[in-house]
């Protein structure tokens, strides 16, 4: 695991990598809500582009906001790997009401 | 019975393989043998290996006037070797004298002394222990393939039932700012619930998707009564994240503790998206 070598038995480089453990804790807590933001778009956005060419994560986020649909990235990543149907459904739904709001 | 006296010289060794093949009927591992001994000896081997000796196994109390004899300790005598076969073709070993008179009046007095005859324990002493060896033959051990031996199986195993059956349901809900993926039966933590105690039944309102097996209700943005039944089953306190502010060379941190307020959550049922207007793969209408 970590710590590895001296820096788990030298009791001075073991009070210096406890810091640094720390502080990347810290620091990562912030990072892990942008880094997991990251991830699914990228997954919402693999599972949507097998919709149709020119059709992809933007555009699918852009009409889930004219719907007023509130689902987050979260659950919209989780269902796209779980239950694919489900967001072609929601894209069925897009592309239906799309003429009539227009 | 021919009765054979080693007499044994020190330290010229002899290889392995000639020192596994010595069988004698009566031996006598002493260095200084008596005088009598040598008298009923009919003939007398000179080895020139002390640890030659020590290779062979000796018939205990095959003379009376022998002592019970200790085992030898060597390390050539760990395994347990079949009765070790004399051949005359080692050299060193080829002074016999064989006094044929001498072996029919041994014959004689051999008579007297109690003559054992070990059985040949022939064992491979690497082979594993069987329980075959141990049990006795009465009993059968019901092998693998059969019925019986499954029946010792159920016995002995320990039962694990088969998970109860869950409705086929799930809904998002969204609790405290944040989305979850809920099914009834399972339980989840969100932010602490400040007025909900321990059993409390609770209703969650905003329900933004419903799936079943066979149809989906989307809501926009929330399905309209529908209704996520639950019960408060702990409020607790998460578990405690340490909050370290440090900066370089400049003599400063400061360290903190924190656990937030949880609540878990056993989710009971999911109700009221029937009347919803259902969605499903196909429904692709091209309006004009």
């Amino acid at each position: 695991t970590s710590f590895r070598g001296a820096h788990s038995r030298l009791t001075q480089t073991i009070a210096q990598q406890k810091i640094r453990a720390l502080v990347s804790a810290r620091r990562d807590r912030d990072r892990q809500k942008r880094d997991f933001r990251r991830l699914w778009i990228t997954r919402i956005n693999t599972v949507i582009r097998k919709k149709g060419v020119y059709y992809n994560y933007s555009k699918f986020i852009h009409e889930l906001y004219k719907r007023q649909l509130l689902l987050n990235h979260k659950i919209l990543a989780q269902i796209a790997i779980l239950n694919r149907n489900f967001i072609y459904m929601i894209y069925n739904e897009n592309i239906k009401n799309e003429d009539s709001k227009e | 019975m021919v009765t054979i006296v080693i007499r044994s010289k020190p330290d010229r060794i002899i290889p392995q393989f000639y020192q596994q093949k010595l069988r004698l009927s009566t031996l006598y591992p002493s260095l200084k043998l008596p005088f009598e001994l040598t008298k009923m000896a009919s003939t007398t081997l000179t080895c020139y290996c002390s640890s030659l000796c020590s290779t062979l196994q000796f018939l205990q109390n095959q003379n009376p006037i022998s002592k019970p004899l200790s085992q030898p300790v060597s390390r050539f005598l760990s395994t347990p070797i079949s009765p070790p076969i004399l051949t005359l073709q080692n050299p060193s070993l080829s002074q016999l004298y064989a006094f044929k008179k001498d072996s029919q009046i041994d014959d004689e007095e051999g008579d007297d002394s109690e003559s054992v005859d070990l059985p040949d324990f022939k064992r491979n002493a690497f082979a594993r222990p069987k329980l075959s060896d141990v049990l006795p033959d009465d009993i059968e051990i019901p092998k693998p393939g059969t019925p019986e031996y499954d029946d010792i199986l159920e016995k002995l195993l320990p039962k694990k039932s088969p998970p109860p059956p869950r409705e086929e349901i799930f809904a998002v809900v969204m609790v405290g700012s944040r989305q979850y993926i809920v099914i009834p039966g399972r339980w989840i933590y969100t932010q602490r619930l400040k007025e909900a105690n321990v059993n409390d039944k609770i209703v969650l309102n905003k329900v933004l998707l419903v799936g079943t097996k066979t149809s989906t209700y989307i809501g926009k943005p929330v399905v309209t009564n529908a209704a996520v039944h639950a019960v408060v089953e702990e409020q607790l306190l998460d578990d405690k994240v340490i909050v370290f502010k440090y900066k370089k060379k400049k003599n400063y941190r400061r360290t903190k503790g924190h656990r937030q307020p949880i609540t878990r959550i056993k989710i009971t049922g999911i109700t009221g998206f029937e009347d919803y207007p259902a969605s499903t793969l196909e429904a692709e209408t091209v309006s004009s």
